[in-house]
């Protein structure tokens, strides 16, 4: 049952730059060269996002902080569904 | 000691221990165990441990696996700990209290060190420590390592008795519970060093969903207490950002912006510095007559009033404009806008190899191109930031202010047109620059794709205490400069304009006779191609020193003349060549603002140069390739303009 809660969790995750504007995520993982950056910034593991924008650059909303980040780095941002 | 990668732990550690630290190994690990110990103002001692930086305890990396261990009681040769000292970051605070409540739930007596408060405050957070005690049962002390704010509180607070455990803030269901218990009970009949610890790790390590639903649990429960601990920025001023970032961030208002606001900037320091530069030049002309009366005719009364008071003088007139270029600068960072410049900027610098983290360098490299180089430190990417380094000079500092002031109004007249043309000459270096780092940055070799991240701090009133700091510090910085680099090479430009002395009264042929003279019939055949004449060949030559110094070279080689008392301005509008034509025209005045905007005449720019890139090739190529480009861009302006029948 566990297993199959985890499972479908991952399936529903996509990137940060993937997501919805105006919607709320939650950061299921931080994952690719520049992780431990993103994370320093705010941006970790159960962290609740919102993304403000689109674009080469997109504009989001982390614990009350506002961040442009570049797709590169969104897509290193696993989120699901707040 | 535990808290999160950069929760600012060293910094602190070292405010506690001072010089008292050791540093050893972990047994079996090759991560380094610093310790350090302290007296508390009780006179007890302790030991202090700065374990390595954890962003949970559910380890990723062997760093985080001692956290783990030690705290678990599970380290080898490592004693469990009597009381945590847990460091959060205030700026990030919900993010880090994650680590707390882990802590928590191992039931030590805790301590809580709540960092970087100073930052937190500046950007407009409102922490309450004591809620934040009353919700997580754990003394709270808000400090800052950096400045040493609060380290005398929280070595108050690391007294005995510790403070009570406050026990697991978070309740599972029956079933969960039953299994802590177990687990617990388990544990200490093994004789584990810290059965609840054990207990509980060992619960959640082989259930995937006891895991997912204490991690929600501790979440919830964090935001319950961030919720009375902490007041970000208020909705209004979150509202308010969103509507002006609705404006400034757009594609096309944005950038309509962004231009004003530049345009807007570069008008003031013409408009508004006006009436205290004709009073610093009155100040200037009634000190001169002053020492006239006082000191009879003579070298002597030559050195004070020719050399000294118009070198010195000739730069401090534009003090004003300095002031007001910093001002501005300081108030759109201080409001929050300069961020958003970046922003806007990002995607003309991807265009030439470039990102946004290199804006804001190039940026303050309009005040001085030295910080300017210093601040590219921030570019992660190597090879940004060699090329942010090699065409940083071509983003007008301030010492070309003198010159392109004084130039400007000998071509246009009123404020708007002079603003106009001085935000033109600023525009004109940024896009060479951007055009020369297109060209550069494939060259200096292959690299990784920028990437881009910053924070955009919400809207707020400017911190006039920052600004003004800011303002007087730079405003001192250049007084200090005129009074001594200015003032030196004053004295020494204003020897070589006198001596030797000739047997003729003309001033025109004193002066062709002097080392001056002699240096700039030397020098005339390079520059006469430019339009120039032998006097602002030696004043460019001079101003490879400090740029200043050509507006202070230009004044002391024309004070000697006949019409004393005039302007500088008006003298250098009424000198004419030999034949009688005029000497500065529109064209010669375009021809020396085109080299100065190029040239790199700042020997202290070499140095850092060289510095920060650890090679003497890059800082000579670029003082050579920009010296080489400014000549033969003030050649191209000048023939062009002479071809197209301009005078």
């Amino acid at each position: 049952m566990a297993k199959l809660a985890t499972d479908l969790e991952l399936d529903s995750a996509l990137t940060l730059s993937q997501a919805a504007i105006g919607c709320d995520f939650q950061i299921r993982q931080v994952e690719g060269p520049a992780c431990s950056q993103l994370r320093d910034i705010g941006f970790c593991e159960q962290m609740r996002v919102k993304k403000l924008t689109n674009g080469r650059n997109m504009l989001c909303t982390v614990c009350g902080t506002r961040l442009a980040l570049s797709k590169d780095l969104a897509d290193q941002i696993q989120v699901v569904p707040a | 000691m535990v808290g999160n990668p950069n929760a600012g732990k060293t910094t602190l550690f070292n405010a506690l221990t001072g010089q008292n630290q050791k540093v050893g190994n972990y047994t079996g690990a090759t991560v380094s165990r610093k310790s350090g110990t302290f007296f508390t103002p009780h006179g007890h001692k302790f030991e202090l441990i700065d374990l390595p930086g954890a962003y949970s305890l559910d380890p990723n990396s062997p760093d985080e696996e001692i956290t783990r261990n030690v705290l678990i009681g599970d380290q080898e040769d490592e004693e469990t700990p009597n009381l945590i000292l847990c460091v959060l970051d205030a700026t990030h605070l919900e993010r880090h209290l994650y680590l707390l409540i882990q802590v928590i739930d191992l039931g030590y007596p805790i301590v809580v060190a709540l960092n970087k408060t100073d930052s937190a405050e500046s950007q407009g957070l409102r922490l309450d420590p004591t809620a934040l005690s009353e919700r997580f049962g754990v003394p709270f002390v808000a400090i800052s390592a950096m400045t040493e704010r609060g380290i005398t509180q929280l070595k108050q607070a690391l007294r005995h008795p510790f403070p009570s455990p406050p026990g697991r803030l978070w309740k599972g269901p029956a079933e969960l519970e039953e299994a802590i218990k177990k687990s617990t009970k388990l544990a200490e009949t093994n004789r584990e060093n810290n059965p609840a610890a054990s207990g509980l790790m060992a619960v959640v390590k082989d259930n995937p969903e006891a895991k997912e639903f204490i991690q929600k649990a501790r979440f919830e429960y964090i935001h319950r207490a961030v919720e009375v601990g902490l007041q970000r920025p208020n909705e209004e001023l979150l509202a308010l950002t969103d509507r002006i970032d609705a404006q400034t961030l757009h594609p096309i208002k944005g950038w309509c912006i962004f231009t004003a606001l530049m345009i807007t900037v570069f008008w003031s320091i013409f408009k508004f510095a006006e009436m205290p530069m004709g009073l610093i030049e009155e100040g200037q002309e009634t000190l001169q007559g002053w020492v006239r009366d006082f000191i009879g005719e003579g070298d002597f009364q030559s050195l004070i009033v020719d050399g000294i008071i118009a070198g010195v003088g000739g730069v401090l007139v534009f003090l004003p404009q300095i002031i007001l270029l910093f001002f501005f600068i300081s108030l759109l960072e201080s409001t929050g806008y300069m961020a958003r410049a970046a922003y806007l900027m990002d995607g003309v610098m991807n265009k030439v190899g470039l990102s946004g983290k290199s804006f804001l360098p190039l940026l303050s490299g309009y005040a001085c191109a030295i910080p300017g180089i210093m601040a590219t430190r921030t570019i992660p990417n190597n090879k940004e930031r060699l090329a942010t380094i090699l065409i940083l000079p071509w983003t007008s500092c301030t010492a070309r202010l003198p010159v392109y002031t004084l130039i400007i109004p000998l071509i246009f007249v009123g404020a708007l047109q002079q603003g106009l043309a001085l935000f033109g000459i600023y525009a004109l270096g940024t896009i060479t620059a951007l055009l020369a780092a297109k060209i550069l940055k494939p060259r200096l070799g292959e690299t990784e794709p920028s990437q881009f991240l910053l924070e955009l701090p919400p809207y707020q009133n400017p911190q006039w205490r920052h600004v003004l700091r800011q303002v007087s510090e730079r405003a001192f910085a250049f007084i200090k400069k005129a009074g001594t680099v200015i003032l030196g090479l004053s004295i020494i430009l204003w020897f070589l304009e006198t001596y030797p002395k000739s047997d003729s009264d003309d001033p025109i042929v004193q002066q062709s006779e002097s080392f001056n003279g002699q240096i700039g019939e030397i020098i005339e055949p390079v520059v006469a191609p430019l339009g120039w004449d032998t006097r602002m060949g030696t004043a460019m030559i001079a101003s490879f020193a400090a740029r200043e110094v050509f507006r202070s070279s230009i004044a002391i080689s024309y004070a000697t003349d006949e019409e004393d008392g005039k302007e500088l301005r008006d003298k250098l509008s009424a000198s004419t060549h030999s034949d009688g034509t005029a000497l500065y025209t529109p064209l010669v005045g375009l021809s020396v603002i085109v080299f100065f905007i190029y040239a790199l005449q700042c020997l202290p720019t070499t140095v850092i140069v060289r510095r920060e890139t650890g090679s003497w090739k890059w800082a000579l190529s670029q003082l050579a390739g920009m010296t080489i480009f400014a000549y033969l861009a003030a050649l191209l302006v000048y023939q062009t303009g002479k071809l197209l029948g301009y005078s």
